[in-house]
């Protein structure tokens, strides 16, 4: 299952289906599916597994969850990829890699996040002043390549550097995930995945904003 | 009268083991020859050791420092020197036999450096550490290539020269021993008791029967350069492009002495006022110029100037040996995509947004939430086994945010609970506390606790 869509075509004299195939201009959008080439750490919650395509969140990407306030369970969404990822380079290299989180808006609890099953010594948190500093510190951390996983709180930022951040994901082979605030709802993002999160009754609700290679839409979490 | 007992027996004596060599014979006159090891009587000793000694400098107030530059002249016979305070150098000098000729032709040279530095010196040369600088304390300039020739030479001197402790030395005098022969002669175990094992340890030395390790001295030397400029300076940006010889330098400096640092010091001069001071700490040992100028840069681009730059010198912090772990070379190919190490990024990190900025976090086991984590700043940035952690075994949720200050509110919508938290009361901040899960009437779900006395609502922690 394979469908084609052409963003800007200059037509030429020879093109062949594989020809335009393989022109870097081409997007694909394939089933979501159809099994993806990266692997995926599920989010510990199956309803929002089945809607992600690959069953899980995406590495080597970037992630925007829109939210106004803290407290709606949306590190919980984070927390099963992050051991996931330590735990897997652990068996394989024999070195953890690390996990980054800036400015974050409370201290982050260590107790809670060990008896989640992080490894504490694999986790740096890094308190920048400006924004510009936070996105900064961000790029370096996903692209250095020894992070699993970088999250970042950020009141307000430009389309530039959410695509900065999505390149240094890319190269890093990272998983980035950035929190900011719901009215940036209505800018463009190059975030492979945009996620709202917002309080609804009894449960947090969760809207797929924006979904590469799945369908965007509401998701039922269920319990907290 | 028990001593005289011990001397006339040769089973007792200061022996390997003389009980095992019945076709030894030997008389109590000739008990040192007859003594030393079988198996090193045959080899040629491995080291040859020359010792030092100056008088004069016995009379000095600090010994290190002069000291330290008699090393450094040293270094010119041999690349091996260890100083033996207060006042003597020790030279293992078997390797260059062969670079000057012959032993006399060496000892010459070393005699002549003395003589030109004006220093009176007391020389002997033997196979092992203590006989080469007893030799030389006692004023014997004797020339001992042979373990076997050791015992005979070292009978002669006064126990004096040993230099231990002058209550031993009394003890010994009192038990009518003057010499190290008739030291020898004595049963070891009955030494060993009455006066020290670390004596016998010393004539085992003395005797080259034991190896002694000995601590080479290293000359202590830091990368240091200035250049100046032309003009002045006014844009950082081209203090960096200035700054790049000088940091490739110091990455050559460090390579051919096979030593890494872990911190620099940056200073820029200008026309008036004192120089600015950039100091700045690396996260591991490391001599890589591309790690270096890193760390600079970032460091200059956060440096407001004061004035124009006119010239700027470099200075390193001491110099480390380089461990196998701090030689990166196989970083990059480690995992796909990973140009970086843990430590690059952390001094990167920090050298941009200051040192506090970057911190990790630790368990400790505490009842009391707030006093059961704290940041810690010297990471572990290696690859290293896991430390598992003491942890009080919590089935009960905890937050992922703790706020700092725990902040009252009305009475909010349990939702489950009670966990009793009282402790701390030895050190004057306990809590008694009942904790709750709660939710906020916004949807949020918050870790609330009632304080037990005054039965007041505190909000300490967020669910996210």
């Amino acid at each position: 299952m394979c469908c084609v869509v052409v963003k800007t075509w200059m037509p030429r004299d020879t093109s062949s289906i594989a020809e335009i195939l393989a022109d870097a201009r081409v997007w694909k959008l394939k089933d979501a599916s159809a099994a993806p080439a990266r692997p995926v750490w599920s989010t510990g919650k199956s309803s929002l597994d089945a809607r992600l395509p690959g069953g899980g969140w995406p590495t080597a990407s970037l992630i925007e969850v829109l939210l106004d306030d803290t407290g709606l369970g949306e590190v919980q969404l984070f927390l099963p990829a992050l051991v996931a990822c330590q735990r897997s380079a652990t068996s394989g290299s024999g070195d953890a890699p690390w996990l980054v989180w800036i400015a974050p808006p409370h201290e982050p609890y260590a107790p809670a996040l060990a008896q989640q099953g992080i490894d504490l010594g694999r986790l740096l948190v890094v308190r920048p002043t400006t924004a510009t500093e936070a996105l900064w510190a961000a790029e370096q951390a996903l692209s250095s390549g020894v992070c699993a996983a970088v999250l970042l709180w950020l009141k307000g930022t430009d389309d530039r550097w959410l695509r900065r951040l999505k390149l240094a994901a890319e190269a890093g082979g990272s998983l980035g995930v950035l929190f900011r605030p719901e009215r940036h709802r209505f800018e463009s993002s190059p975030a492979n995945l945009r996620i709202i999160m917002s309080q609804g009754s009894p449960y947090t609700r969760v809207d797929l904003l924006k979904v590469q290679g799945g369908r965007p839409g509401p998701v039922d979490l269920g319990g907290p | 009268m028990k001593l005289r007992a011990a001397k006339s027996r040769t089973a007792d004596l200061f022996a390997a083991t003389p009980t095992r060599r019945p076709n030894v014979s030997a008389p109590v006159s000739l008990a040192p020859q007859a003594l030393a090891q079988p198996s090193l009587n045959r080899l040629r000793p491995k080291q040859l050791w020359y010792a030092a000694v100056f008088p004069a400098m016995a009379q000095l107030e600090s010994f290190a420092a002069p000291l330290q530059k008699l090393c450094l002249h040293a270094h010119a016979f041999t690349s091996f020197v260890s100083i033996e305070p207060p006042n003597a150098l020790l030279l293992e000098i078997k390797g260059s036999v062969k670079l000057f000729g012959s032993l006399p032709q060496l000892l010459e040279g070393l005699d002549d450096c003395w003589r030109r530095l004006a220093l009176q010196a007391h020389s002997a040369t033997a196979p092992s550490t203590l006989a080469a600088l007893w030799l030389a304390r006692a004023g014997r300039p004797a020339q001992i290539e042979d373990v076997e020739l050791l015992p005979t030479h070292l009978a002669k001197l006064p126990i004096a020269c040993t230099a231990w402790d002058v209550e031993r030395l009394q003890t010994l005098r009192a038990m009518g021993v003057t010499h190290l022969g008739e030291l020898m002669r004595l049963p070891r175990a009955g030494l060993a008791r009455r006066l020290s094992p670390a004596l016998v340890r010393d004539l085992d030395i003395a005797l080259a029967r034991q190896p002694a390790p000995r601590r080479a001295f290293v000359r202590r030397e830091r990368f240091r350069e200035r250049c100046d400029f032309e003009t002045e300076i006014e844009h950082v940006a081209y203090l960096e492009k200035a700054l790049e010889p000088l940091v490739e330098r110091c990455a050559r400096f460090l390579r051919q002495r096979q030593a890494g640092i872990q911190a620099l010091q940056l200073k820029l001069r200008h026309r008036e006022g004192p120089a600015t001071c950039v100091q700045l700490g690396l996260a591991s040992i490391t001599s890589e110029r591309r790690r270096l100028s890193d760390v600079l840069c970032q460091k200059l681009a956060r440096l407001d100037l004061r004035a124009p730059v006119r010239g700027m010198e470099l200075i390193s912090g001491s110099l480390r040996a380089l461990s196998a772990s701090s030689l990166d070379v196989f970083a990059g190919f480690t995992g796909a995509g990973s140009r970086d190490s843990a430590p690059q990024l952390v001094e990167r990190l920090r050298a941009r947004l200051g040192e506090d900025a970057v911190y990790g976090v630790c368990l400790i086991p505490e009842h009391r939430p707030e006093a059961a984590w704290r940041r810690v700043h010297e990471l572990r940035l290696t690859a290293a086994a896991r430390v598992e952690e003491e942890v009080i075994d919590q089935k009960l949720p905890r937050p992922v945010w703790l706020l700092n200050e725990p902040l009252s509110l009305r009475k909010p919508e349990l939702l489950q609970g009670p966990e009793r938290i009282e402790s701390g009361w030895w050190d004057g901040k306990g809590v008694a506390r009942d904790y709750y899960i709660a939710r906020h009437s916004d949807g949020v779900r918050l870790w609330v606790f009632q304080e037990r006395q005054s039965k007041r609502w505190y909000v300490h922690g967020v669910f996210a």
